[in-house]
């Protein structure tokens, strides 16, 4: 459920633009956030909102919105009424959100305000979606590793060319927001999903804010997850119709393996002493059920997908003649 | 030349999917009226499968000068399967024709095609190549491929990977495709859907422009979608069935890997010997695990088919 607090001083009729900002996790001084990027926003002739989407939790800072938005400000202030992921918080905001061109910007500073009107002008040229990166970047040289590891087990799993999925902030049609299926915290990889529904991304270098150049740590757990989420994503992204492509593969090699070792360990033989052979039959037995036990998993997945083969599109057209 | 009015049904739809064909575009709209003359109730179905190459402005070309030529422009390459479902699903004739874009099939098949299917006896008819243009290599693969579709699915098919074809358009009505499916729709649809086909030779011509988009090594997934089919055909109606089945091959297995437990004395191996009595359970836990999976693809499926009561039957009237 989500309450609607603020209001707008915008009409419906007209407005072109808006401003996307989930307020979860920590967010910084969203009434200065607002001032500083809403400031080049307002020397361009479009109409805008900003329209912030906060957990439970946030109530001083939703205060300080509607203190603004009191004065006069475009802003709306929507509360959910459970803890959302960053996906689920984007897909509540949208569908209030009443701008042509949606803005998905973090709580905290990312780039330089004066770059996100360039964004949301390549997507009024025609472009589907457009992602900032953060370049020239003057960051920790811990951060510029991280990037760049991550970045490339990206582009290693998931193909593509993104090179800043966790700066967050894009511009787009409101279309591409609302037909692209996200979910968890999988919003970072947007683009990514956005294009397997038939959207075109283009990444543009914006300088980095000062604000956000500061070393980043974070607990081993998280990078445990962030490769954990490279994983589901690369099965997600190439095999969620086809999961048999996945599966069956896998399951073959293991079965091979497994039947390698056991001719391995009927040339070693398995008595009078036979420790070797027995572990390599061991061994060969455990991988051909592994192996079954995968291709078992393929086929249940490939059951789900023909079942749900009448409910689901699988094409985009962009364009009819006759 | 007569042309097809506004809001006019055509009888007959040919759907053609495309992927960086433009230089076959004008030829094979030539070829296809051509075949089918100037009558207006066919429609040509160009599907634009996210060509690169300039194809979509020689079918924009050629939809302006003929209203019964129709383009469908996919946002990105999908690939075969999912252009032919597009072009099927926007098809308005009562038969359809499917055919690829390489001109290697000759429309002048298609009055062949469509009159076996007018007769009324088939609700699909399949054309097969019988003097094939193609390189040896392709050929082999081919007739492979061919042999191992009829071994998985039971249903005779000379030539899967012959798009020529003729359907029923109530057979269409209930079929989706998807992943890469598009070779065996004949299979799929006598399989799943207990439609009668039967096939007619057509002539085949080796490609003179463009570049073919197959080859040998789309073998390994052609034999995979080949198993799915196989599999859905076999348990569609009762998955439990297949996974038990699969659970009493393991249970044996799991009997005849007890007997060198039985013979080996347990302290012959020392340390290891205890390797030999566990290898039953291995497969006993294989047996359990396939029973548990059959139950809940039983669960998954009854509880699908409560919601969507799924596609009607064909039916047909013998008297």
């Amino acid at each position: 459920m989500t309450l609607e607090l603020g209001l707008t001083s915008h009409p419906d009729a007209g407005l072109q633009v808006s401003v996307l900002v989930p307020v979860w996790q920590k967010p910084e001084s969203l009434a200065a956030l607002y001032q500083e990027y809403a400031r080049p926003l307002r020397q361009r002739p479009w109409a805008f909102e900003f329209v912030f989407i906060c957990e439970p939790g946030f109530e001083a800072e939703i205060r300080e919105l509607l203190e603004l938005a009191e004065r006069g400000e475009p802003i709306r202030i929507l509360q959910v009424a459970q803890q959302l992921d960053e996906s689920r918080l984007y897909n509540a905001a949208a569908e209030l959100a009443r701008g042509e061109v949606i803005v998905t910007l973090p709580g905290y500073r990312r780039i330089e305000a004066e770059q996100v009107p360039r964004l949301i002008d390549r997507v009024f040229e025609g472009r589907d979606l457009v992602l900032a990166r953060r370049w020239p970047r003057r960051d920790a040289w811990i951060n510029k590793v991280q990037n760049r590891v991550l970045h490339w087990l990206i582009r290693w799993t998931l193909g593509g060319t993104l090179r800043d999925v966790a700066c967050g902030v894009r511009a787009m049609r409101r279309e591409v927001l609302l037909k692209t299926p996200v979910y968890g915290d999988s919003f970072r990889f947007f683009a990514l999903f956005a294009g397997q529904a038939g959207f075109e991304s283009v990444e543009i270098d914006t300088p980095q804010h000062p604000g956000d150049r500061r070393a980043r740590f974070y607990r081993p757990g998280l990078y445990f997850r962030r490769l954990v989420d490279l994983l589901g994503l690369f099965v997600i992204l190439r095999f969620t119709s086809r999961p048999l492509r996945f599966f069956g593969p896998v399951g073959m090699t293991l079965i091979s393996l497994g039947l390698a070792a056991l001719v391995a360990s009927i040339l070693v033989g398995l008595a009078p002493v036979g420790g070797l052979g027995r572990i390599m039959l061991l061994t060969g037995i455990f991988l051909i059920v592994l192996g079954v036990q995968a291709i078992a998993i393929g086929l249940i997945g490939e059951m789900m997908v023909f079942l749900q083969a009448p409910q689901q599109t699988r094409y985009r057209i962009v364009e009819r003649l006759n | 030349m007569a042309l097809t009015p506004a809001g006019l049904t055509p009888h007959l739809s040919i759907v053609v999917p495309l992927f960086n064909e433009r230089d076959n575009i004008e030829p094979l709209v030539a070829a296809t009226k051509a075949a089918l003359g100037d009558a207006n109730d066919w429609e040509l179905i160009l599907v634009d499968d996210g060509s690169t190459d300039g194809t979509t402005l020689e079918v924009r070309r050629a939809a302006r000068e003929d209203p019964r030529i129709r383009l469908l422009r996919l946002v990105r390459n999908y690939g075969q399967t999912a252009a032919l479902q597009a072009g099927f699903e926007h098809a308005r004739g009562a038969i359809v024709v499917s055919m690829d874009g390489d001109l290697q099939n000759d429309p002048a098949d298609i009055p062949r095609l469509v009159g076996v299917l007018e007769q009324g006896d088939f609700d699909l008819v399949a054309g097969y190549r019988e003097d094939r243009k193609d390189p040896f290599t392709r050929r082999l693969s081919s007739a492979l491929g061919n042999a191992v579709a009829r071994a998985l699915t039971g249903v005779s098919i000379r030539d899967t990977g012959c798009t020529l074809r003729a359907y029923r358009r109530k057979l269409l009505d209930g079929f989706f495709l998807y992943s890469d499916m598009h070779r065996f729709i004949p299979a799929a649809a006598a399989g799943l859907r207990g439609a009668r086909l039967t096939e007619i030779p057509v002539s085949h011509a080796p490609r003179r422009r463009g570049t073919s988009k197959y080859g040998f090594s789309r073998a390994p997934l052609v034999l995979n979608d080949l198993l799915v089919l196989a599999a859905i055909q076999s348990f569609r109606e009762r998955p439990l069935v297949m996974f038990a089945r699969g659970a009493m091959i393991a249970i044996l297995a799991a009997m005849l890997s007890a007997i060198p437990a039985l013979v080996i004395p347990l302290a012959s191996a020392g340390p290891t010997s205890l390797i030999l009595p566990a290898l039953p359970f291995i497969w006993l836990q294989l047996a359990g695990f396939l029973v548990l999976l059959g139950l809940i693809a039983e669960v998954v499926l009854r509880r699908h088919r409560v919601m969507y009561p799924g596609t009607p039957a064909l039916v047909r009237q013998v008297r």
